[in-house]
């Protein structure tokens, strides 16, 4: 009887002492996963839903337009000449990594001479993220680059769009630079390897 | 084929209903063609998401519910947020990340953009940070995009040993140079971003 009373007593009121410490415990380390399952629930129903169904079209047009296509285009961006240069890190970059997605797209290199091709590697792995707003099939391993900070201008209640397309356009803006850049920079290197080579041998 | 050769020596009105026939293999050819295609996209859709997606959804999760949980979101806020509010912020963490030894260490799987992409927004949706700072927070944590897979890449674009000798530090010193830049055109791109409120 008085066992009983005993119990009803320390359920009416917190556990103190040992015991209340760890129950807070274990109340608290229970709470560190329950805010990140409230976070990981938001983010199946707020962007998986949305994402397969854009996925599965985009996916469904890459079949339906064959990769063979772009490969064609690859051998006409290797010429020199300044006018080529969009053609290089702008256009060719687009559409490998559109049609190819990461990491198959760096694989259309391969129609560019040697002195070309850092460059456009650098160029085409520069759009793997900046293609996620709108196209986030070209790259669904690394999408949180964008989803993450996306997420902070969803919670306050602006539309993404805006953002998806700027980031689109600056990174185009970004892959020409970069690629133009780097193949000076390649140029010079290669120069430089050559020239010590010669003194070597 | 078949159907053409035996229907030849058929009457008129039989040999309509061949043509006929032969209109609704095509079309039920071509329809069946369009049903496969968006049937296995659909399949590879759901791979991607079930093995890649989620997965780092997961991962994600797990990080945000201890940021947020344990307070340590506040604390980093008061070391990121001042950062990530300014040009010159920006510029830092972007320089800092395109140091050539630093940028292959942090390129892996992009893990690093992703982790501090999610903490920014995280803060982006508290209000510490100005949202059309979204722009170049998006280019800033991101300089070292593929410094990684650099001889990876070229052996897939097939590149011979010397050109990856050069190409691997040309890659490395153009993102000192471009990384800034891409910045500076997005905090001039962001203008206007989210500021009717």
């Amino acid at each position: 009887m008085s066992v009983l009373a005993a119990t009803d007593t320390s359920q009416a009121q917190d556990p103190t002492g040992f015991f209340g410490v760890l129950a807070h415990a274990a109340e608290w380390f229970i709470g560190l996963f329950q805010a990140g399952a409230t976070n990981f629930v938001g983010l199946l129903t707020g962007i998986i839903p949305l994402l397969i169904v854009l996925l599965t079209a985009v996916n469904a047009l890459v079949r339906a337009i064959g990769v063979e296509r772009i490969e064609r285009f690859g051998e006409m961006a290797a010429r020199p000449g300044i006018q080529w240069y969009p053609v290089r890190y702008l256009v060719l970059p687009v559409l490998s990594v559109f049609f190819l997605t990461n990491p198959m797209c760096y694989t259309m290199g391969r129609f560019l001479p040697e002195k070309y091709k850092p460059a456009f590697y650098d160029s085409s792995v520069s759009f793997v993220h900046p293609i996620l707003g709108l196209f986030p099939h070209a790259n669904p391993g690394e999408l949180f680059v964008y989803y993450g900070i996306a997420a902070g201008i969803t919670t306050l209640g602006f539309g993404l769009g805006d953002l998806a397309v700027r980031f689109l356009l600056v990174g185009l803006v970004v892959i020409l630079i970069r690629g133009v850049v780097t193949e000076l920079i390649t140029a010079r290197l290669l120069a430089r390897n050559t020239r010590t080579e010669g003194a070597l041998a | 084929m078949s159907t053409s050769t035996t229907e030849k020596p058929k009457s008129a009105g039989a040999g309509v209903a061949g043509k006929a026939s032969s209109v609704l293999v095509r079309v039920g050819k071509a329809v069946g063609g369009v049903v496969g295609v968006l049937y296995q996209a659909g399949r590879d859709t759901i791979d991607t998401v079930i093995r890649n997606i989620i997965p780092f959804m997961a991962f994600v999760s797990v990080i945000v519910g201890i940021v947020n949980y344990t307070g340590l979101g506040n604390a980093l806020a008061n070391v990121v947020a001042p950062l990530a509010s300014s040009l010159i912020g920006l510029l830092a963490i972007c320089i800092f990340c395109a140091i050539p030894v630093l940028s292959p260490v942090l390129g892996p799987g992009a893990v690093i953009a992703q982790v501090v992409g999610v903490l920014l927004g995280t803060r982006i949706g508290a209000g510490d940070i100005p949202p059309q700072y979204a722009l170049p927070a998006l280019f800033a944590i991101n300089p070292q995009v593929g410094c990684d897979f650099i001889p990876v890449g070229l052996a897939l674009g097939e590149a011979e040993p010397e050109t990856v000798e050069a190409g691997v530090p040309a890659v490395l010193f153009s993102r000192l140079v471009t990384g800034p830049i891409a910045v500076v055109i997005a905090y001039f791109a962001s203008f206007g971003l989210y500021s009717s409120n």
